[in-house]
C-alpha cells in the first residue's frame, strides 16, 4: 500500500508540475465551460420568469387578474397548453414537474366572491406550484401577486357601485352572524356606515393611498393570501445553459486527464524511469495500480472542482445550476473517473513514446470526446451521430453526470450508462496493463 | 554471490548472449569489457529480471530470483540511460526511489542526503534535475542505485558521456563503495576504468565470455609480448616484440645508431585485441 501511494504522489506531483498538463485538465475545462455556458444564455430564459396561469374560476375578476399577469413586463405567461385549451390544475403542475415553466400560478374557484366580500371576512386567495430550488423566483412571484391582488381589490373598492354592494354583502353577513357580540356587532355597524358615506361623498377608496399592499402587515387580516407549493423535481431538461456546459467541461477535463496521465507514462518508458520502477522490490500489480490510482483520483477531483464551482457560482449565487441528485452524481463521477482511468491505461499501453501518445490522445480522444457531448450538448445532435456517439465512453460519462444533475435519472436509468463506463475500465486496464511493460533490448 | 549458468537469448535473429557463464563472488567489483553490443547489458537485464533467458538459470545467492520484490531489495541497479524525472528535484528523485525501495520516515532522510552528499550534488538538492549537466545526471543516477544501500550493484555504463570531473567522483564513488564490502558488476568499453577499479575482467564479444581474470592475469595470458620500437640515425624503425622490454631497452644503451627508443607494453585493449581481432572501440 505505501509503495502504491507513494507511486499515485509522485505522478500526481508530476501533473502539477507540468503546466500544460495542468491547463488542458483543469483551466481550459472551465474556461469551455464558462464560454459555452455564457454564450448559450446563462440563466436560459434571460431575465422574465417563465409562469404558467391556471384559471379555474371564469368571471370577470379572475380574466382581469389573468390580464394583469400577462400584461406584466417580468412575467413570461403560459395560459394554454400546445393544443389550445385552457390549462388544468394538474396540466399547471405538471409544466412545473417537468422543468417547462419555473411556476405555476392557480387562480381558483371563489376568486371573484372573495374580492366582493371583503369586509364580510373573505379576501383573493391565490394557489400555485415553484420549482425546487427556484426559492428567489418563487419570493419574486409572491410579491408580484400580491401587487396584482392589492391593485385588483383597490379597483373594486374605487368603484363607488361595487363598493356600495361589497359594503352591503357586509351588513347582511354580520346580521346574520349570531356569534358576534353585540358591542362588536355596534361597531362594525357604524363602521360599514361611515365607509358608505366616504364612498358616496368621495366616489370610492383609495386603499393604495392608504399604505395597502402588505398582506403580512395587517394584523392578522389577509386581504390576499398568496400560497405557493415547491414540487418535486421530474425536469428532463436543463435549467440553464451552466447544466448543459458544466458536464461538457468535465469531459474535456477527464479528456485532460486520459491524456496527460497517457503521456506521461509512455514518457515513463522513453526516459527509463519504467524500467527503474520495474527493478524497484514492488509487483508489477503495485506498479500499476499506483498509476491508475494517480489518474482516478485526478479525474474525480476534477470533476468534483468543476461541479463544485458550478454550484456554488451559478447555483448558489444565481441559482441557476442545481444537482438534483447529489449521491448520484457523486456515483456518476466515482464510475467516471473508473471508466477514463482504463482509458488513459489503454492509450498508455498502446503507445510507446509520449509522442505516440500525445498524437493518439489529442486524435482518436478528441474525437470520442466531441462526439460524446464536449463539443455540442447530446441532446442537440442529430439522432445518427447520437448512435455513432455510443462508441465514446465521453457520452456515457456525460449522460451519467447529466443525469444526476437535470435529466432526474433513477438509479435504474444509470444502470446502462455506470455499466459501461465500469467495463470501459475494467477492459482498459486489463489491455494496458498486458501491454504496459518495459521492452526487452539487447 | 551472483551466478549465470550458460544463459542464451536472442532477440529476433540477433544472439545477445551465448552459452554466458560466469560467478561473481561477494565483495568482488567485476568488470564486464566489451564494446557497444557485446551483451553487457543483457547480462546485467538478466541479473535484474527485465530479461528473460531462452536458456541457462541466473542464481543470486542466499536470496529468489530476480522477480522476487524481496531479492529486488538487495539489488541497486544504475541503468545505461539516465532513467529520472526532469521535472522534480534531485532530492525528490532519491526520495521516491527511496521509498519504492521500502525506506521511510528518518532513516529516508538522512539517507538521501548521504547519497546525495556522497556524489557531491547536496548544494543542488533542491533544483530540479532539468537544470543539471548530463555529469551531475549521472551521479544522480547512481545515487538513486545505491540509496537504500543494497549489497549488490549492476552499473550499466555508469561513466558514459560524462566530463572527467564526474567520471572520476563516479570511479571514486564506486571504489568507496567496495571498499564497503559491495559486491558490484560494472559494465564499460573504458579498459582504464576496468583497469582501475576492478578486482576481475571479463572479456565480452558477440554475446559470449571469452575470458576472465584479473587485469595482470589477462594480459599475461592474451596480451602478447611488449613491442619494442627502435628508431634508428638513418630514419628506419625496428619493432621487436619481448617478454622483457626493460631488459631489451638496456642492451641498446650505448648503440650510437640508435635515435629513440619506445615501449608498448600489454594491456586490456591488446588483449581484446588478440581475444577478438579487432579494437574494443571499434
Amino acid at each position: 500500500m505505501p509503495a502504491i501511494l507513494a507511486i499515485a504522489v509522485n505522478d500526481l506531483r508530476l501533473l502539477a508540475r507540468d503546466k500544460a498538463a495542468l491547463f488542458f485538465t483543469l483551466f481550459f475545462p472551465l474556461g469551455l465551460a464558462v464560454f459555452f455556458g455564457a454564450i448559450f444564455g446563462g440563466g436560459g430564459g434571460g431575465s422574465k420568469l417563465d409562469v404558467a396561469l391556471v384559471l379555474e374560476e371564469d368571471g370577470p375578476k379572475a380574466r382581469a387578474f389573468a390580464e394583469a399577469l400577462s400584461a406584466d413586463s417580468s412575467l413570461d405567461v403560459v395560459r394554454q397548453t400546445d393544443a389550445g385549451t385552457p390549462l388544468t390544475r394538474d396540466e399547471g403542475e405538471t409544466l412545473v414537474r417537468k422543468g417547462a415553466v419555473s411556476a405555476c400560478v392557480v387562480v381558483p374557484k371563489g376568486f371573484g366572491g372573495g374580492i366582493e366580500s371583503i369586509f364580510a371576512g373573505g379576501g383573493i386567495k391565490l394557489e400555485g406550484y415553484v420549482a425546487p430550488g427556484r426559492g428567489a423566483e418563487a419570493g419574486l412571484l409572491t410579491g408580484k401577486l400580491n401587487e396584482l391582488a392589492f391593485r385588483q381589490m383597490a379597483s373594486g373598492l374605487s368603484d363607488p357601485a361595487e363598493m356600495t354592494g361589497m359594503l352591503d354583502r357586509a351588513r347582511s353577513s354580520l346580521g346574520g352572524d349570531d356569534s358576534i357580540p353585540d358591542e362588536n356587532r355596534r361597531l362594525l355597524t357604524d363602521m360599514f356606515d361611515r365607509i358608505g358615506e366616504v364612498n358616496k361623498t368621495f366616489g370610492g377608496l383609495n386603499p393604495g393611498a392608504a399604505g395597502g399592499g402588505d398582506s403580512a402587515g395587517s394584523g392578522g387580516w389577509m386581504p390576499v393570501q398568496v400560497s405557493l407549493t415547491e414540487l418535486k423535481d421530474e425536469s428532463d431538461r436543463p435549467r440553464s445553459s451552466w447544466e448543459v456546459s458544466f458536464p461538457q467541461g468535465v469531459v474535456w477535463a477527464l479528456m485532460g486527464c486520459v491524456t496527460g496521465f497517457g503521456v506521461s507514462m509512455s514518457g515513463e518508458r522513453s526516459r527509463g524511469t519504467l524500467l527503474r520502477l520495474s527493478v524497484a522490490p514492488i509487483s508489477r500489480g503495485q506498479l500499476l495500480l499506483g498509476k491508475a490510482a494517480a489518474c482516478f483520483f485526478a479525474c474525480l477531483a476534477v470533476q468534483a472542482l468543476l461541479i463544485a464551482l458550478a454550484a456554488g457560482v451559478f447555483g448558489g449565487l444565481m441559482g441557476q445550476f442545481r444537482v438534483g441528485n447529489p449521491l448520484m452524481l457523486a456515483a456518476a463521477m466515482m464510475v467516471s473517473a473508473i471508466g477514463f482511468t482504463g482509458l488513459m491505461m489503454l492509450l498508455a499501453g498502446l503507445t510507446r513514446t509520449e509522442g505516440g501518445a500525445s498524437g493518439l490522445g489529442r486524435g482518436l480522444i478528441i474525437v470520442l470526446a466531441m462526439i460524446g457531448g464536449g463539443s455540442i450538448p447530446l441532446f442537440l445532435l442529430p439522432g445518427w451521430v447520437q448512435t455513432v456517439s455510443s462508441i465514446s465512453p465521453f457520452k456515457w460519462a456525460t449522460i451519467s453526470i447529466e443525469g444526476a444533475i437535470w435529466r432526474g435519472f433513477t438509479w435504474a436509468d444509470c444502470a446502462l450508462p455506470f455499466g459501461v463506463l465500469l467495463g470501459c475500465g475494467v477492459l482498459g486496464f486489463a489491455i494496458g496493463a498486458s501491454a504496459l511493460k518495459p521492452a526487452e533490448r539487447a | 554471490m551472483i551466478e549465470w549458468n550458460a544463459v542464451s537469448k536472442s532477440f529476433g535473429t540477433v544472439r545477445a548472449l551465448r552459452d554466458f557463464s560466469l560467478r561473481i563472488g561477494q565483495g568482488e567489483v567485476f568488470g564486464l569489457l566489451g564494446p557497444n553490443g557485446a551483451g553487457k547489458s543483457t547480462a546485467i537485464g538478466v541479473c535484474l529480471g527485465l530479461v528473460r533467458p531462452d536458456s541457462g538459470t541466473i542464481a543470486i545467492a542466499g536470496m529468489g530470483s530476480p522477480d522476487d520484490p524481496r531479492t529486488r531489495r538487495s539489488i541497486g541497479a544504475a541503468p545505461q540511460a539516465i532513467a529520472l524525472y526532469d521535472e522534480l528535484s534531485g532530492r525528490e528523485n532519491l526520495r521516491y526511489f527511496g521509498r519504492l525501495h521500502g525506506l521511510g520516515g528518518s532513516t529516508l532522510t538522512r539517507r538521501v542526503d548521504q547519497v546525495l552528499d556522497e556524489v557531491g550534488l547536496l548544494p543542488r538538492a533542491k533544483d530540479r534535475v532539468l537544470g543539471y549537466s548530463g555529469g551531475m545526471k549521472r551521479r544522480l543516477n547512481l545515487a538513486a542505485a545505491i540509496v537504500h544501500d543494497p549489497p549488490i550493484l549492476l552499473l550499466d555504463e555508469p561513466t558514459a558521456g560524462v566530463d572527467p570531473q564526474s567520471r572520476n567522483n563516479i570511479l571514486d564513488m564506486c571504489k568507496a563503495l567496495s571498499q564497503r564490502g559491495k559486491t558490484i558488476v560494472y559494465t564499460t568499453h573504458y579498459m582504464e576504468e576496468a583497469a582501475r577499479l576492478c578486482t576481475r575482467v571479463g572479456i565480452i564479444d558477440h554475446g559470449a565470455l571469452l575470458a576472465t581474470g584479473t587485469v595482470a592475469h589477462l594480459i599475461a595470458e592474451h596480451g602478447g609480448e611488449s613491442v619494442v620500437t627502435i628508431t634508428r640515425t638513418d630514419g628506419t624503425e625496428t619493432r621487436v616484440a619481448t617478454p622483457d622490454p626493460v631488459r631489451h631497452a638496456a642492451g641498446l644503451i650505448g648503440d650510437a645508431t640508435v635515435q629513440g627508443l619506445r615501449i608498448d607494453r600489454a594491456d586490456l585493449e591488446s588483449v581484446f585485441l588478440n581475444l577478438t581481432g579487432r579494437s574494443l572501440r571499434d
